[in-house]
């Protein structure tokens, strides 16, 4: 597909730094205090208890949640199977009743109806009418924002273009393969252009080319000065695209912060040259053993995002209980 | 064709003497409350009692503060067409096909040697079409909701601006739209199939040597006696409730004879109905006898007596009278000698202003318990305070449109039973096609309310859960009326609990329950008695459908008055309104993805 949405007034301020830094090992203040009106999603000891048909307990799917996704960022929320991932954004959206705290959205309750004007979702698997085609869909999701027939028209060409479906506009969904029932579903929640997207596991279903292009159309999304909600448990994809994060583990917070300084581990350097002969690695050996340390690694590094999801996951098993310093 | 008093008032007597307004208010409100106390409860067992309190309490500001006010027709009409995108894909006009193949197959059993046939055709295809498309409208509303929240569709239609009076009223006018359809191509065809179905061609079989008098040839079950004028022009005799024209023409010196299409079976009389009074053996005003039969719908009046029944009209216009008043009377005989029971039952009928200071000569009829026309002249002979006298109809008996007609039993042993629609003026005639047509949007307001019933159980209950709500609540509205007949003493057998242990007991409904303890049985009939109250204020919350029938209208040739279908139109407004509030509370407190 070819994403192309229109950098019309990109926010710089908004951009993100370039990730990776080099040599780089201060621990600069992760966050900056947001004043309250560029908060969007507010959770306050957000907590759900999902009880069968005579209201016993079935399970306490999230304890407690309190996080806060501020203007134009991209925030994940990261978490094993079952986690409570799919729980939170349903809780702010409204499509489940918290059993205890609360969730603001826009600075309104979660259950009202009006906060929807700016929301875009798009649900874990497209749930969409299957006996419309592509051009119906977003006609009809356009219908319910009220928006006027041209302009319906018009956003309904652009998106179409935008998630690469021109050749299966007029087929049924119902004959849609995974991939492009997740296009049409990401078109969907896109077509009022909202200034809150909440995606929930946006790259399950996309191959590789699919799931690149999905990835830049949401820093391209943030960089037009939009806010992003996602979960996944495809840990490059956090890694890539969002600039802060929550880990959850059995409905309880586990980490939160920013993606760079999160992985960022303190008192390990990193080393990245190149066009370094034998020699000046030896030197460089002896200056590191010269100030009493020792020489870990001097090679590709690994994807620590996966170390720190493993670790956290196993501490959690080992300890239940809400990670000191979260 | 059996008519309460009440069904034929106007729309303003009904709204107003009965207190319907009232009644239809208290009934919405009185649902809208039963819907608060519901969700109430709901919320009381999610939340606690003063949480609870706390959200319906929001609901009801929303709903009047927020959600009606910013519910968009757009929206509406997004969904109403989705719902309907959506029957068409599941192939609900297949209902069509059924329905063709049902009336082929009705041709050939459908009786055409009866004595009405048109009455046979037309109440076969209105009582077809209107539980087929009842059916329709349920299976179509009770499943709908229910299979948005499996498919978990409603997840994307629920995170957009959509109100929940837009998903129930965008449900109601889909499904409503698709029904209109399905209902205007099964109108067609049931009118093509009645008057084809009816319609034949006699020739002339045997002509007398008078050429004048003479039998037409036998077709479809009955042939006509007709006698033809100087100028070669004649009407036959009336045989299955319809006569042909007959004309003889001379072509060539020979004589040619030919006999038209069917005239007369497919009518709409336009009746004017008066209401009834009773008279009891000495004049005194009562309340008319009953003879013994279980049905109270007529009672009587003892014959040689001074008893009579009394008819008050109100609408009497000349300009529909021009040829005179045509009385149409429908009246029954109860013989309490039967020696001679082949001498039909002897009747008089007097035309009395509303003064009662004029009235007309006696009018003396054979009673023909079937429907009978008298046509009484404009100029008659009668009497001005018992003074004989020449009257004209429209100058001294009708005054201001209102007018009485008097009807006593002549034999003595004898007694003649009517109801107040069994005696109607004829006010001319209009277009049976019209009538027909009236007769399906009397369908189609029973449809819209049972999608309205459909979609509100929807919006709380599982689809096949929902149905059997929605048919229980179209079965209680059809035999609902029975259900008073238990608080009548008359009523025999008692409740549920008495009619097992009858069961078990094997005791007939006509003897005591007698099971040799008082209290046990005491127990037993207040149980029954809690039950049937239960019932009868469940019945109270959904429409009689058994009133808001009207294909007797169209079957007896009877125009569907205006009147009546205007307040089954607000009945259905009411239940409209009704539903809509509680599906609305249900979907507000609902959580989409539990
Ligand atoms: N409707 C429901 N009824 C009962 N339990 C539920 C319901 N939905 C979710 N749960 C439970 O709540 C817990 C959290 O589920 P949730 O869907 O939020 O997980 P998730 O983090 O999105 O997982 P995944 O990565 O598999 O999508 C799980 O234990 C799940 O079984
Ligand atoms: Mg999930």
């Amino acid at each position: 597909m070819t994403l192309e949405v229109p950098l019309t007034d990109a926010n710089p301020a908004a951009l993100k730094e370039t990730s990776n830094a080099v040599l780089s090992n201060n621990s600069d203040s992760s966050t900056a205090p947001a004043s309250s009106s560029d908060v969007v999603i507010e959770t306050r000891g957000l907590g759900k208890i999902y009880r069968d048909f005579w209201g016993r307990k079935k399970v306490h799917a999230l304890k407690s949640l309190d996080i806060e996704v501020r203007k134009g960022e991209i925030f994940g929320l990261l978490g094993p199977n079952g986690s409570g991932k799919s729980t939170t954004i349903k809780l702010v959206l409204g499509l489940l009743f918290p059993t205890s705290g609360r969730a603001f959205v826009f600075g309104k309750e979660a259950a009202e109806v009006t906060k929807n004007e700016r929301i875009g979702y798009l649900p874990e698997e497209s749930y969409l009418y299957k006996f419309l085609n592509a051009e119906e869909t977003l006609d009809f999701y356009g219908r319910l924002f009220d928006m006027p027939a041209s302009v319906r028209r018009e956003r309904t060409e652009q998106l179409i273009q935008m998630v690469g479906l021109q050749r299966a506009r007029r087929r049924q969904l119902k004959e849609y393969s995974k991939g492009m029932t997740r296009r049409i579903g990401l078109a969907q929640a896109l077509i009022n252009e909202p200034d809150l997207l909440v995606l929930d596991e946006p790259t399950t279903g996309l191959d590789p080319i699919g799931s690149r292009e999905m990835k830049d159309l949401i820093l391209r999304l943030r960089d037009q000065g939009k806010t992003i909600l996602m979960c996944s448990h495809q840990l490059a994809d956090v890694e890539d695209v969002c600039d802060r994060i929550a880990i959850l583990h059995q409905g309880e917070l586990k980490e939160l912060g920013r993606v760079d300084s999160l992985l960022k581990v303190q008192d390990v350097t990193e080393v990245h040259a190149t066009g370094l002969s034998d020699a000046a690695k030896d030197e460089i050996r002896a200056v590191i053993a010269k100030h009493g340390g020792t020489l870990l690694q001097l090679d590709n590094p690994t994807t620590t995002m996966e170390d720190l999801f493993l670790d956290i996951v196993r501490e959690s098993e080992a300890r239940p209980g809400r990670r000191s310093g979260s | 064709m059996r008519l309460e008093p009440n069904q034929f008032w106007s729309l303003s007597e009904w709204l107003f003497r009965e207190g319907s307004l009232l009644y239809g208010a208290a009934l919405v409100i009185t649902m809208a409350a039963f819907g608060f106390f519901v969700c109430y409860v709901v919320a009381m067992v999610r939340q606690g009692p003063g949480e609870g309190f706390f959200s319906i309490a929001k609901v009801i500001y929303d709903l009047f503060r927020t959600d009606l006010p910013k519910t968009s027709l757009s929206r509406i009409w997004a969904i109403a067409k989705l719902a309907f995108l959506e029957a068409i894909r599941r192939k609900v006009l297949a209902v069509i096909g059924i329905f063709i193949v049902g009336i082929l197959f009705a041709g050939w059993f459908l009786d055409k040697s009866a004595d009405d046939p048109a009455k046979l055709y037309i109440s076969f295809v209105l009582t077809a079409t209107n539980y087929l498309i009842l059916l329709l409208g349920l299976f179509l509303s009770a499943f709908s909701i229910p299979a948005d929240i499996k498919n978990r569709t409603i997840y994307t239609i629920v995170t957009k601006p959509v109100r929940p009076t837009e998903i129930v009223l965008g449900r109601v006018v889909g499904f409503s739209l698709i029904g209109s359809v399905v209902l205007a191509v099964l109108g067609l065809l049931s009118y093509v199939f009645v008057v084809r179905g009816l319609n034949h061609s006699h020739e002339v079989a045997t002509i007398g040597s008078d050429g004048r008098n003479g039998v037409t040839d036998v077709a479809g079950a009955h042939s006509h006696n007709f006698r033809l004028n100087e100028d070669g022009k004649g009407v036959t005799d009336e045989s299955k409730g319809h006569q042909h024209t007959v004309t003889a023409t001379k072509v060539n010196g020979e004589t040619v004879f030919k006999v038209g299409p069917p005239i007369g079976n497919l009518s709409a009389r336009v009746p004017v109905y008066g209401s009834l009074t009773y008279t009891d053996r000495n004049g005194v005003v009562g309340e008319g006898l009953n003879v013994g039969y279980m049905s109270e719908y007529r009672k009587f009046i003892a014959g040689g007596s001074l008893s009579s029944a009394i008819w008050n009209f109100e609408n009497v216009n000349e300009s529909d009278f021009p040829d005179g008043l045509e009385i149409e009377m429908n009246i029954e005989a109860f013989r309490t000698y039967k020696g001679d029971i082949v001498t039909p039952v002897r009747g008089t009928l007097i035309l009395r202003s509303p003064d009662e200071t004029v009235e007309s000569e006696r009018v003396s009829f054979l009673v023909k318990e079937s429907l009978d026309r008298k046509v009484i002249p404009l100029k008659l002979s009668g009497f001005r305070l018992n003074k004989p006298e020449k009257l004209e109809l429209f100058k001294d008996l009708v005054v201001d449109g209102r007018m009485q007609i008097i009807i006593r039993c002549e034999d003595s042993q004898q007694y003649l039973g009517m109801a107040a629609a069994d005696l109607a003026l004829r006010a001319g005639e209009k277009s049976f096609a019209w009538n027909f047509f009236k007769g399906y949007v009397s369908i189609w307001l029973q449809m819209v309310i049972v999608i309205c019933f459909g979609v509100m159980y929807s919006t709380f209950l599982s689809g096949p859960v929902a149905m059997v709500a929605t048919l229980a609540s179209l079965v209680l509205g059809f035999f609902g009326a029975n259900i008073d007949t238990f608080f009548n003493s008359q009523y025999n057998g008692g409740g549920p609990v008495e009619a097992v242990v009858r069961i078990l007991t094997q005791k007939g409904t006509m003897i005591d329950l007698d099971l040799g303890n008082q209290t046990l049985e005491q127990t037993i009939r207040t149980i029954d008695y809690g039950l049937m109250s239960g019932v009868s204020t469940l019945k109270s919350a959904v429409p009689d459908f058994g009133r808001l029938g009207t294909s007797d209208f169209i079957a007896y040739g009877v125009d569907l008055f205006d009147g009546l279908l205007a307040r089954h139109l607000l009945i259905a407004l009411g239940y409209f309104i009704m539903t809509t509030i509680i599906g609305y509370f249900f979907l507000k407190t609902r959580e989409m993805a539990a």
